[in-house]
């Protein structure tokens, strides 16, 4: 197939993702949209990959697996620490770091 | 036994005192600084008057690509500051032991950054490095004000942001004329860019390049000094000071910036030099008889030193911009001497402030001599010393200064000599008011303790042995001074005009 | 020994002094210091007579021996060495110093047997009198204005030797700020003829004049000699830098003895003669020498003669009679004006110690207002008085007499406009008669004060409690203030030893230079001065005559003038006060010239100071330049933090459109 529908895919669920970041307020759903984001540009690695016929973009989404696993991890925990100090789960109201 | 040791040594006690704690950083700090001053004594003993060139020099190439060299020497310009710059810190060390601080291995590591960088200032023979440990000076202040500074934290947070600003600003400007210096002097001269002093000596610049460039230097040290109109930052940011530091800060910093003026303003800008001398020499002249008038009127005893430190540098700046021999010997001088009497100077203010309820203010002092003879003695002694009484060295200084500029420029020489009675006026004033007269309600008079005389004592004695002997300065200082002043004077055909003088000799 | 090993233990004794008196104040008590002092000076004067005796070895022409120590400040054009010249001018003002001073030190140690303070005073009159011989003893402009200031910081340090009394603080800090002045007045001028004269050294410069360095740059060289005698007027307290010698009488009566009498105040008489080849060859510098000398002889003298506090009598009649000293020898009378110079510092010296004596019986009251009728009580300290008043004032055979005479004579003989200096000169010596002796009238004559009848019933006067003379405000007899007990010359053997001592020499002495018959001094100086273009001027013997027997008359006149206003008559004095009232304001005020300094420098340099403080600190230094550079930066700072606003999403929304932008500009790049 024309390497175009992966991109196209790959750029609307990137845009789907970019929206859900700019406009949720739930840091949980914030982390699931930032996942989209990134499957989104692991589609369009691997879709290269396949049309240049060599391994280079596979391995290269596995990175960003195992990247994207990590900063998972660490994202939940802040969520939970948030939780247990029973602040607002609300990225609008986590605003005490500003200058 | 090379410089590198000598300025990395007080960095290296700092960081094992901040590590060690603070019950080790006092002693600690006081045995670097003491094995640091028998290391810069060593070099001026080994030093040899009237040789030409660098000496004990360490040449390496530090960032070839940009032409930065770590490049270190001793001659005649720096040798006895160095001296100075060790052993006002070994005093402000045993001040410093003498009180109690809050998170001492802090403390100390600043001091030692500060000493450290200071002496990095005075051997650098790079100029990025040069601007670098410049730079490098003015951060421990910052700190040392902002966390061990006196008065509230709203006066501390002032008197820092004023200090630390205004000197950068200078500094910035100081970086930008200094990579200008390196960049321009490779273009205009086809060479390879290099930071060396003694290179860029070779290949001055055109004119008006080096109008623009002498400016922003200027700013910098001017600021540094400070002089008039630049010395707004002084009242605030000297009132905030903890005294150990303020007494470093006035009597080392200030003459890094003096000396910045001999070491690369004239030699590497002569043409700019004399086309702004009659400027420079304006602004000393107002620095002069602005800090004297301030100095006289002022109602903090802390605030009469700090205003004769801008009348004393004022002198200084005069010296150096007479642009011949004698005033370059006579600030050379006064560079060593102010040092000596500032931080006895600055102590003194202390010692009073704690025998008057901690007030620093004139009218609460008054007949503290009444139970303390030998503090009296010292400190009149000092005083006499700043307002450069005939018999001390101040006044041989003085005497080249003013002479250098009567040769020079005679008028300037009639108006700065007014300064020399307002000096007497000033100094005199704050002894009179604080240690004779009716003794004051709120003063608690008693006499010297043990170790505070650790502090005066051997200031005293230096100050005295140089009294007598000052031509053990002027001796090792004059054959780099004859050279600096004749590559000024060479390069703008005032040569005629020394040769003149020499011959009626 | 060599003569000049001698002149540098004649400084070593006085400093040896200071140092150990210093250093062992606290053990030592009231005697000891007072005895190391006295010996000390003692000593100087026998290495002084010592080194008179070595010199006089030498031939005429060798007596100008140099000798240095080490280099002092030896660079660029200067070469300052620490070096002392002895020659006949140095040996003798060497001799006048520590003579008058070993006795005053004997009669301070007397005085100020109970003032607490007794150390620290031995120790500064040592120091004061090692600085003024290093003055006298230097061998180059440098060391002479090191030995000029430290002189000035001696004197400063014993006129607020009671330094709790406010009084005494400003009067010290008056006299310093003055000095300083003179000081600068010296640098100054010595910039001038070092420019010319290539070096420091004094032979070496009057060898340069003399060969003509200064023959096409004749501006500078009066120019230069104009600012030496700034600083000789601010040292020798003529008009108008002479404001701070009256105020001096605040210090410690054998104090006011020793420098303003005796010693300091003539190191300006000194400095005019040493520089003599300088000044001979600017004629210009050297006549308005002579003007102010002449000026201030007779300014002071009419201040004088309206002044009540007793020690200012004296001090007026001081600077009066150094006007005499000043105008001879700017006039060309070397050996004259030194010779007055001698016989000034015993009858100077003795009546200010006859004056420490009365003021002793008054319980420290300094006014003749409130003195009378001493005559029995104080029959010594009578004699001494009357025997300084017919010296000073120049009856014969009174050493005053003749030294007097011969600076007159020889100004008469000058010729031209200083016939004007010569008339104004016994003008002021007929004032002198009647000034001086107004002062002992009043002082002894009369019916006896109430100090004066308890004196004579055998014990001298308390106060009830101890006040400081001049504002009337109480003390203690703690440090810093004057001891409790008051001493009369009668009862103390020292005080009378050395009263004794000057009065014999205030007697005597004129026999060392009567017209006609002896010429020790002229002799004696002769080696410095035989290159003087005024060698050939003398006056002529009609001219001598006429000056001893003008002089002797204009003299008792005025004592008999002095005896009719204040013993015969009363109340004569009132009548010419209240009949004349503008003219006594005017001199009581002292011709209003601290009203004037006042006006003219300390007030605007108040003013402006004031300014600056308040106006142009804050504003334009503070407010405009540093506030200035830390609002842009502020202001800067502040802009750039308005992107920190704590919002995630807004983040998040930056980055976005940050990647976005970044890429939307290398694709349409690309295109």
């Amino acid at each position: 197939m024309d390497i175009g529908w992966y991109l196209v895919v790959s750029a609307l669920i990137f845009c789907i993702g970019a929206g859900g970041v700019l406009t949720r307020r739930n840091p949980l759903v914030i982390l699931l949209c930032l996942e989209l984001m990134l499957n989104a540009a692991n589609l369009a690695l691997i879709a290269f990959s396949r049309m240049h016929g060599n391994a280079d973009g596979q391995i290269f989404a596995l990175i960003v697996m195992v990247v994207a696993a990590c900063e998972v991890a660490v994202g939940l925990g802040l969520i939970v620490a948030i939780f247990r100090r029973k602040l607002p789960i609300d990225v609008d109201e986590l605003k005490e770091l500003q200058g | 036994m090379t410089l590198s040791i000598l300025i990395w040594l007080p960095l290296v006690v700092a960081v094992l005192g901040a590590i060690l704690g603070g019950k080790v950083a006092p002693k600690l700090s006081l045995l670097g600084s003491l094995v640091t001053l028998g290391i810069a004594i060593s070099f001026v003993v080994r030093f040899k008057s009237g040789e030409e060139g660098l000496q004990f020099l360490t040449d390496q190439s530090w960032i070839s690509t940009l032409g930065i060299s770590y490049k270190l020497g001793v001659d005649g310009l720096n040798v006895v500051l160095l001296l100075l710059a060790a052993f006002l810190f070994a005093l402000v060390f045993v001040y410093a032991n003498l009180r109690e601080w809050e998170r001492p291995g802090l403390f100390y590591f600043w001091l030692g950054l500060a000493e450290t960088a200071v002496l990095g200032a005075f051997v650098a023979q790079d100029l990025i490095l040069f601007v670098a440990f410049f730079d490098l000076m003015l951060i421990p202040f910052y700190f040392l004000t902002g966390m061990w500074g006196n008065g509230t934290r709203e006066e501390r947070v002032r008197g820092t942001q004023k200090l630390v600003i205004y000197t950068l600003v200078g500094s910035l400007l100081m970086l930008v004329a200094a990579i200008a210096t390196g960049v321009l002097t490779a273009e205009q001269h086809d060479t390879r860019v290099t930071f060396a002093i003694s290179a860029l000596q070779e290949l001055p610049l055109s004119k008006g390049t080096q109008e623009w460039i002498f400016l922003c230097f200027a700013a910098a040290f001017l600021v540094k000094m400070p002089a008039f109109p630049l010395h707004g930052w002084l009242p605030d940011g000297y009132k905030a000071m903890p005294l150990p530091a303020l007494g470093v800060f006035s009597g080392v910093l200030s003459k890094v910036a003096a000396y910045g003026f001999l070491r690369i303003v004239l030699p590497v800008f002569p043409d700019a030099s004399v086309h702004f001398q009659e400027l420079i020499l304006l602004i000393a002249l107002a620095s002069i008889l602005y800090g004297s008038v301030m100095a006289f009127s002022a109602q903090n005893v802390r605030l009469v030193v700090a205003f004769s430190s801008v009348a004393q540098m004022g002198f200084i700046t005069l010296g150096i911009f007479a642009l011949n021999e004698d005033g370059a010997q006579g600030a050379l001088l006064q560079m060593v001497n102010h040092g000596l009497v500032t931080v006895p100077l600055f102590f003194v203010v202390g010692l009073l402030a704690a025998r008057a309820g901690g007030s620093e203010q004139i009218k609460d002092l008054g007949g503290i001599a009444f139970r303390a003879p030998v503090l009296a003695t010292l400190f009149l002694i000092v005083s006499l010393a700043t307002l450069a009484m005939p018999g001390s060295a101040n006044f041989a200084g003085e005497f080249l200064i003013l002479l250098g500029v009567f040769n020079a420029k005679a008028a300037f020489a009639f108006v700065a000599s007014i300064g020399v009675a307002l000096a007497a006026v000033y100094m005199l004033r704050a002894f009179i008011k604080s240690m004779h007269n009716r003794v004051s309600p709120t003063v608690d008079s008693r006499e010297i303790t043990f170790g505070d005389l650790g502090v005066l004592v051997p200031s005293v004695v230096v100050i005295l042995a140089l009294a007598l002997y000052p031509q053990f300065g002027l001796e090792k200082t004059e054959q780099t001074t004859k050279q600096t002043v004749a590559q000024v004077q060479a390069k703008t055909g005032q040569l005629t005009a020394d040769k003149t003088s020499e011959e009626q000799r | 020994m060599s003569t000049t090993t001698w002149g540098w233990l004649v400084l070593a004794f006085p400093l040896a002094g200071t140092i150990l008196i210093g250093l062992g104040h606290k053990r030592l008590g009231r005697g000891p210091a007072g005895a190391i002092g006295t010996l000390a000076i003692l000593l100087a004067f026998v290495s002084g007579v010592a080194s008179l005796i070595s010199l006089q070895d030498h031939e005429s022409e060798h007596r100008q021996l140099v000798s240095s120590l080490w280099d002092y400040a030896v660079t660029g054009s200067i070469d300052a060495r620490l070096a002392i010249l002895v020659d006949p001018l140095s040996v003798f003002m060497m001799l006048v110093i520590t003579g008058v001073s070993t006795l005053i030190h004997l009669y301070s140690v007397s005085y100020m047997k109970s003032d607490r303070g007794n150390a620290r005073y031995f120790a500064y009159l040592n120091f004061f009198v090692f600085s003024m011989l290093v003055l006298v003893l230097a061998a180059n402009f440098f060391l002479l204005i090191v030995g000029w200031a430290f002189v000035g910081a001696a004197s400063y340090l014993l006129i607020s030797f009671w330094y709790r009394r406010e009084t005494a603080t400003k009067a010290g800090i008056k006299a310093f700020v003055i000095n300083v002045v003179g000081d600068v007045g010296l640098v100054l001028g010595t910039f001038f003829i070092l420019r010319h004269a290539g070096t420091l050294d004094f032979l070496g410069t009057f060898r340069a004049v003399e060969e003509g360095a200064f023959a096409s740059h004749h501006g500078a060289l009066v120019a230069g000699c104009l600012l030496l005698l700034v600083g000789a007027f601010a040292k020798s307290a003529q008009i108008p830098f002479h404001t701070w010698l009256p105020d001096a009488m605040e210090g410690p009566t054998p104090v006011s003895s020793l420098i303003h009498a005796a010693t300091m105040v003539t190191a300006g008489v000194y400095l005019i003669s040493r520089m003599h080849p300088l000044f001979e060859h600017a004629q210009a510098a050297a006549d308005v020498g002579a003007i102010v000398g002449c000026v201030t002889l007779l300014v002071a003298g009419t201040i004088a003669l309206v002044q009540t506090d007793i020690k200012r009598v004296i001090a007026y009649s001081t600077m009066s009679q150094i006007g005499y000293m000043i105008m001879g020898v700017s006039a060309g009378a070397y050996a004259a004006g030194m010779f007055h110079l001698l016989t000034h510092a015993f009858f100077k010296a003795l009546l200010f110690m006859a004056a420490g004596s009365i003021i002793g019986a008054m319980a420290g009251a300094q006014s003749l207002d409130k003195m009378s009728g001493f005559k029995r009580s104080m029959p010594f300290t009578f004699g001494c008085f009357v025997v300084g008043g017919l010296a000073l004032s120049g009856v014969p055979p009174f050493s005053g007499f003749f030294s007097k005479d011969e600076i007159l004579a020889f100004v008469g003989a000058r010729g031209d406009w200083y016939v004007v200096l010569y008339v104004v000169g016994y003008v002021g010596a007929f004032l002198t008669g009647i000034y001086t002796w107004r002062m002992i009238f009043r002082a002894f004559f009369n019916r006896p004060s109430p100090e004066a009848v308890e004196l004579e019933h055998g014990h001298i006067a308390h106060a009830e409690f101890p006040t400081n003379p001049a504002n009337g405000e109480r003390e203690d007899t703690e440090v810093g203030f004057p001891g409790p007990e008051h001493v009369i010359a009668e009862r103390e053997i020292p005080m009378k030893v050395a009263m004794g001592l000057l009065a014999v020499g205030a007697t005597v002495l004129g026999a060392l230079q009567i017209p006609f018959v002896t010429h020790v001094i002229e002799t004696f100086l002769d080696p410095v001065f035989e290159d003087s273009k005024y060698n050939s001027v003398h006056p002529s013997d009609g001219l001598i005559w006429f000056g001893m027997i003008l002089g002797t008359v204009l003299a008792l006149t005025g004592i008999a003038i002095a005896h009719f206003i204040w013993v015969r008559k009363p109340g004569t004095s009132a009548a010419i006060q209240a009949r004349f009232k503008a003219v006594h304001t005017f001199l009581w005020h002292k011709w209003y010239f601290d009203e004037l300094i006042d006006f003219l420098i300390v007030r605007p340099w108040s003013a402006f100071g004031g300014w600056c403080r308040t106006w142009f600190e804050r504003v334009v230094a503070e407010g405009l330049l540093v506030g200035g550079a830390t609002g842009v930066v502020k202001a800067g700072s502040q802009a750039v933090r308005a992107l920190q606003t704590g919002f995630l999403r807004y983040y998040a929304a930056l980055l976005l459109l940050g990647g976005a932008a970044v890429v939307l500009y290398f694709l349409i790049q690309s295109t």
